[in-house]
């Protein structure tokens, strides 16, 4: 491996590891892992290479010829702009819209239906040659093989570009605009024409429109949280203060937000280089694998032609040997290939996928991929991210200590249920400080809306102390107007705390009351006294231990812990006039009075324990994958469930025993955090090893690369990985995934674009809602194909029969076309409405390899089991037909060839009566409707049956599934319609058939029913019984 | 990141194969064991056997609705077909009047078919009936009892009798020969009680002119009413079926000539667009002379 291409993976987006020191340490690790990927994906995986921040502002000028003063000259932007393209990032290579479609047209079964086709019109050709007259069947059936292929193809190809048309939205992005200086003017152009070397200017509330390099800032705070996961946002300055550029406070980064002040810095990078850019290109790099759903459908699609195709050439072959003409083997080739071909399964999987992926939209998972809906129900891994899909997404005050006692306080998305005590003179101090040392204010004009969802001015601490005082004492901007502020010290990162003073709102009391908040152990140095009770006492050494104690148990609970303290000014020396400065500090600003710590975390959303639990019960493993610190992500972990109570890691287990980290036995630990450090030195054998062993693991401090990594590492553990993320850093592993699930609100366009799957309301909970979709349609779409493949023997039989024993033709090509395209379509649609059999969600994930949709017990029960029945059916109808019009079964052995001959118009039927070609014909005709009716009657049974596969219909509820009965109907009306109503059409090949044909089948139809209850009431009985192994499907 | 082959090599699929086949270890053969290969053999001869009485009873069960005597149902044939004899490949009765051969099988197919009507065989067997009138013979409370048959002699047929004919049916000399059937339909009353006759014509114009003179024997293509109605082939065991002969006179030599005959009988309709043979027959003639 090349020098290069180490300086490259060295720098983690992290970053915190020096860059050089592990240049030497890197080349090891990667080295092995570097041969076998493709230089490509090499290509895609480099990390960021940028030493721009460490230049200075004349070198800058220097390296991108331009002016921080007068900035381009418009001529040179020009220049710059026709060299290096517009800033935008190029979308990510789309398939042309001809290939998908003509994908559809040569996928799953369509080739054999080709086949089939052109065998007709080779079949015609012969013909034609030997006799100029003909008939034109074969065209005609060649032209409706056709024509099924190309409309379920156009179908196909409809409900994918359905499916893809409603992420179109997302991806739409608001036209922006930047302003920058040219030609020594401000300009506002749109951002997409910027180059490198502009000069541009950003204010609070702006996109970052490049990556930039800042020169000057006034308080300029950047929201970087997409692309690093940070939640807090970062300050920006001019300063040079890290080698990391992602470390370093002199660069923003394209897409991110300016928070707050402004800035002014010279562009560095446009388009796909900039570092947004590369992230998504390492995203499109990603190939997403082929949904578990789609395998499955190949490996059936696979199974059932495998069928086709030697049974059709076998029986070419029988046919030839038993003399038949070529051309005739060839017409007996195609109706076993059309007999076998299910022609509208694959549209009913298309339309069972998108009424599930409606279904699940309307509980707020938007699927974009439609095999996606099924990946979920056989995920065994989700990786989550952390912030935004297991928390909140915001501060919330977690904990607060004050008279020597830690309380807890309510962190749900209402907070409404503060149950910790209130009525210590000491929490009345320490909420007067909450409250009036706190500069984020309400934006006016939200009265009606409800405390948790107003609008608030100030940033995120400020913001949750407000809400949380809001809460607990009301209207917090009316106590500030009783006790008005007269000084204040706004925090900085000098003084690390917050002080004002105020008039106390009893207008008899002159006293001033000075509040501080700020960094506890800098709180507690200004301080001599303590309250406890409600009682001020001298701050002995036991209340320190005490207030560390406290302090150490929040700070490792991952929260973010402030301090509190006020001390009531003496009226003489502080008179109502006395004149506050804030500047020369004429106030004391030391020996206060402690009152009290609070704690605040981004509190987990309060559906999500229940969500893990529920994953758990349902074999899914949930790792967290975090940018974040690994204390906070262990802290937010354990709230959630994602590292369960009675677990522990390898550490706590340290701790407990007081034994060195490495003297303790790693089979012990149940769970493991593992920080981005530690896994970049690790060997995918380590990484595999913590996978496998580890049933709770949590991933602090990892770089996109890294997330890749992990998602990598689960896949080979033969997992089907699902992936929660928002940011833009989320959005390679979300490609990579097995099913990527991005925040619909919190998420980006990237990580939208990415994803497989949209949480609209991005709460986790909706992932177990899908879970159990995604289960319940994989159990219902082996019933629907069960029940399809079903009648195929039903339908092959009759050509089988023709062939070797020469009756007439039991059933017509395209009778069987209307049995597959028509009676059969809304019933197996209607099963995919059925109820689950059981509580799907407390059994294991089905494993990819091992669980397959179509196994053989199946394929042998629809086939050898059930469909045999169902030709024995609908055989009996045909004999029925042709025996009470004259001709009894025996004489119907061998006569194929006589009655298919047209100069014969007198064939003699079993009572000596002579029958025209016509006449025959007619009755064969007959014998295809009823053998139609005779499948359709047995398919009802057959319908009924699938509704379970283990349970009993009783069980189930025949009737709860109200949709079957509306499959069931249909496929009565439609046989009706065929035969009443299109009788008469010569080339449908459908009669009037008696009535009471229409109930031949029916015993027939309840051993079907019988027969399949029984093989239940033996599963149920005897599992893991011989009957249970080669019985259940 | 270690991308794993998925493609196996030749030798693997082969070996895996091999162990499919037959596993030593587990003595497994095609992924069973012996026990449950037995198993499984027993479970489908069960289940088949099971199937196939099932299979049979219900046949049995639907055979009982169907009578030995008379078909349930007879929707089909409310209109007879007509045919032609000699029974040929298209219907073509080709005569190359030089080449015995390519008329002889069709000498031969009409020998065998009229041995039946040899007036021996028919006094012997058959009754003779009352003509203009339906030969009815109701059950009077016997089931099924034994139906007799009307006689139709071979002499009916003329000069297509081929008794004593060294023309072979006209065939040797060019003027051939063809004899018209009706189809068999049980308890069909052809003719509703009037007189019913089969009459030939070309089918167009220029095939009228080609097929010259012709004669029908019986007379006028009679058929009379007395061989209606039949009873079916259980009970009506000697059944004769009458024949029209047509014999004609002077075809126009090495013309392909397309001939149709239809019966005249006022229940019989003879215009079915889609049944053909509804009727009525169509053949080609061709007389080949050198």
């Amino acid at each position: 491996m090349s020098r290069k291409t180490l300086e490259i993976y060295s720098v983690e987006l992290d970053g915190t590891k020096d860059t050089k020191q592990t240049d030497q340490e890197d080349d090891k690790k990667y080295n092995d892992l570097d041969l076998k990927k493709s230089h490509q994906k090499e290509e895609l995986k480099r990390e960021l290479d940028l030493d721009d921040h460490k230049l200075t502002s004349e070198e800058l000028e220097q390296k991108y010829g331009t002016n921080i003063i007068t900035g381009l000259s418009s001529a040179r932007a020009a220049e710059h702009l026709a060299r290096d393209g517009p800033n935008t990032l190029s979308p990510p290579k789309q398939t042309p819209e001809i290939i998908k479609f003509l994908k559809q047209m040569v996928g799953g079964f369509s080739i054999l239906l080709w086949i089939g086709a052109v065998l007709c019109w080779i079949a015609y050709g012969i013909q034609y040659v030997n006799d100029k007259s003909a008939s034109l069947d074969s065209v005609y059936l060649g032209v409706v093989l056709a024509l099924v292929v190309i409309l379920t193809g156009i179908f196909a190809y409809y409900q994918e570009a359905k499916s893809t048309n409603i992420m179109a939205s997302f991806s739409k992005m608001i036209p922006q605009e930047a302003l920058v200086i040219r030609d020594s003017e401000k300009k506002v152009i749109p951002a997409e024409q910027l180059v490198v070397g502009d000069i541009v200017e950003i204010k609070g509330g702006d996109q970052i429109p490049a990556d930039i390099r800042l020169l000057s800032s006034q308080g300029c705070k950047v929201d970087n949280s997409s692309l690093t996961g940070e939640s807090e946002p970062q300050p920006r300055s001019a300063e040079f203060t890290h080698e990391n550029p992602l470390e370093t406070k002199n660069i923003g980064f394209y897409s991110t937000t300016c928070l707050e002040g402004t800035a002014t810095g010279v562009v560095i990078n446009t388009g796909d280089r900039t570092v947004i850019g590369r992230i998504a290109s390492l995203a499109s790099g990603v190939g997403s694998e082929k949904t578990p759903i789609a395998t499955e459908i190949e490996h059936f699609v696979h199974i059932v032609a495998g069928v086709a195709v030697s049974v059709g050439l076998l029986f070419f072959i029988i046919a030839v040997s038993l003399k038949y003409q070529v051309l005739d083997s060839i017409i007996f080739l195609i109706g076993i290939i059309v007999a076998n071909v299910p022609e509208g399964l694959l549209a009913t999987v298309t339309v069972t996928l998108s009424l599930t992926a409606k279904r699940m939209a309307k509980k707020n998972c938007l699927v974009k991929n439609l095999e996606a809906v099924e990946t979920l129900g056989s995920t065994s891994i989700i990786c989550s991210d952390k912030t935004g899909t297991l928390t909140q997404n915001r501060m919330a005050v977690a904990h607060l200590w004050f008279d020597n006692q830690i309380f807890m306080a309510d962190t749900s998305e209402n907070q409404l249920n503060q149950a910790f005590d209130q009525s210590s003179g000491t929490w009345a101090s320490l909420s007067k400080i909450i409250a009036l040392c706190n500069r984020a204010e309400f934006r006016p004009g939200q009265e009606n809306i409800p405390i948790m969802k107003k609008v608030v001015v100030g940033d995120a601490s400020e913001t949750a102390l407000l809400k949380f005082s809001e809460v607990i004492l009301g209207d917090v901007m009316e106590i500030r107007k009783r006790n008005r502020k007269v000084a204040e010290i706004p925090f900085n990162s000098t003084n690390k705390f917050q002080l004002s003073i105020h008039e106390t709102e009893d207008p008899e009391d002159k006293h001033f009351l000075v509040v501080m908040k700020g960094a506890p152990e800098r709180i507690l140095e200004r301080c001599s006294t303590i309250m406890i009770n409600g009682q001020e006492q001298p701050l002995g050494k036991s209340n320190a231990t005490a207030f560390h104690t406290a302090y150490m148990e929040l700070g490792g609970l991952g929260e973010r812990v402030l301090g509190f303290c006020h001390l009531y000014l003496p009226e003489d020396e502080f008179p109502e006039s006395y004149p506050f400065d804030v500047d020369a500090m004429n106030f004391p600003t030391s020996n206060l009075c402690f009152v009290g710590l609070l704690s605040m975390i981004d509190p987990p959303r309060s559906t999500v324990p229940d969500a893990v639990a529920k994953c758990r019960s349902a074999g899914i493993k949930v790792i967290m994958v975090t940018g974040d610190h690994p204390i906070t992500a262990k802290a937010v972990a354990k709230s959630v469930g994602v590292i369960s109570a009675s677990s522990e890691t390898v550490e706590d287990i340290a701790r407990r025993c007081s034994i060195a980290v490495e003297q303790v036995n790693k089979r012990d630990a149940r769970a493991a955090v593992v920080t981005g450090m530690e896994l970049k030195d690790m060997a995918p054998e380590q990484l595999d090893e913590i996978l496998a062993n580890y049933s709770e693991i949590v991933f602090a401090r990892t770089s996109p690369q890294q997330k890749l990594i992990i998602v990598e590492g689960c896949q080979r553990q033969d997992a089907v990985v699902a992936v929660t993320g928002d940011g833009v850093n989320d959005s390679p592993a979300l490609k990579k995934a097995d099913i990527g699930i991005a925040m619909g609100i919190a998420g980006s366009d990237a990580a939208k674009n990415a994803a497989d799957m949209v949480l609209l309301d991005d709460n986790f909970a909706s992932i177990v809602t899908g879970v159990e979709e995604g289960r319940l349609i994989f159990d219902n779409l082996k019933k629907t194909i069960a029940y399809t493949l079903t009648k195929n023997i039903a339908e092959l039989c009759p050509f089988l029969i023709y062939i070797i024993v020469g009756l007439p033709l039991p059933i017509g090509t395209i009778t069987l076309l209307f049995i597959d395209l028509g009676t059969d379509i809304i019933p197996s649609i209607a099963l995919a409405y059925e109820k689950a059999e059981s509580d799907i969600m407390n059994r294991k994930p089905r494993h990819k390899k091992k669980d397959r949709l179509v196994n053989h017990q199946l394929a042998i029960y629809s086939y050898l089991h059930i469909g045999l029945m169902q030709a024995l059916g609908a055989f009996l109808v045909y004999f029925t037909v042709y025996a009470q019009q004259g001709f009894w079964p025996t004489s119907l052995i061998n006569l194929r060839v006589r009655w298919e001959k047209d100069e014969l118009n007198d064939v003699e039927d079993s009572y000596g009566q002579e029958w025209t070609r016509y006449q025959r014909k007619y009755l064969e005709w007959t014998g295809y409707t009823a053998f139609f009716v005779g499948i359709m009657v047995q398919q009802i049974a057959d319908l009924i049956i699938r509704k379970t596969r283990r349970n009993s219909i009783f069980q189930q509820g025949l009737f709860r599934n109200k949709v079957i009965w509306v499959g069931i109907a249909s496929q009565i009306i439609i046989a009706l319609i065929l035969s009443y109503g299109l009788g008469s059409v010569t080339a449908l090949s459908f009669t009037m058939l008696r009535p009471q044909y229409w109930f031949v089948a029916i015993p027939h139809a309840i051993l079907i029913w019988v027969y399949d209850e029984v093989r239940k009431l033996f599963i149920r009985r005897y599992p893991g019984s011989w009957w249970d192994k080669n019985m259940y499907y | 990141m270690v991308i794993q082959k998925e493609k196996k090599s030749c030798g693997q699929v082969v070996e895996e194969w091999k162990e499919f086949v037959w596993n030593p270890r587990t003595h497994q053969f095609m992924g069973r064991t012996g026990t449950s290969w037995a198993f499984i053999l027993l479970f489908y001869l069960v289940f088949y056997g099971f199937l196939t009485a099932m299979f049979t009873l219900t046949m049995w069960v639907m055979l009982q609705t169907v009578s030995d005597h008379t078909p349930k149902y007879q929707d089909r044939l409310a209109t007879p077909g007509l045919m032609i004899r000699p029974k040929t490949e298209n219907l073509d009765v080709i005569v190359n009047i030089s080449d015995t051969e390519s008329w002889d099988q069709h000498v031969q197919k009409l020998n065998k078919f009229l041995e039946p009507y040899n007036n021996s065989i028919q006094a012997q067997k058959n009754d003779v009936c009352r003509p203009g009138r339906y030969y009815e013979q109701p059950d009077n409370g016997v089931l099924n009892y034994p139906k007799r048959a009307c006689q139709f002699n071979r002499t009916q047929l003329g000069n297509c009798s081929g008794i004593g004919d060294l023309t072979y049916y006209g065939y040797s000399t060019g003027k051939p020969c063809v004899f018209i059937k009706m189809n068999r339909v049980i308890n069909f009353y052809a003719g509703a009680n009037q007189s019913m006759n089969v009459t030939c014509a070309g089918k167009r114009d220029e095939d009228a002119e080609n097929l010259g003179h012709f004669v029908m024997f019986p007379a006028n293509g009679n058929i009379d009413l007395m061989y209606f109605p039949y009873y079916g082939k259980k009970f009506h065991v000697n059944y004769t079926q009458p024949l029209v002969a047509v014999k004609f006179l002077n075809v126009t030599p090495n013309v392909e000539v397309n001939v149709e005959c239809r019966i005249n009988a006022a229940n019989i309709a003879t215009d079915d667009e889609r049944d053909k043979f509804a009727g009525r027959v169509a053949f080609k003639l061709r007389i080949n002379k050198t």
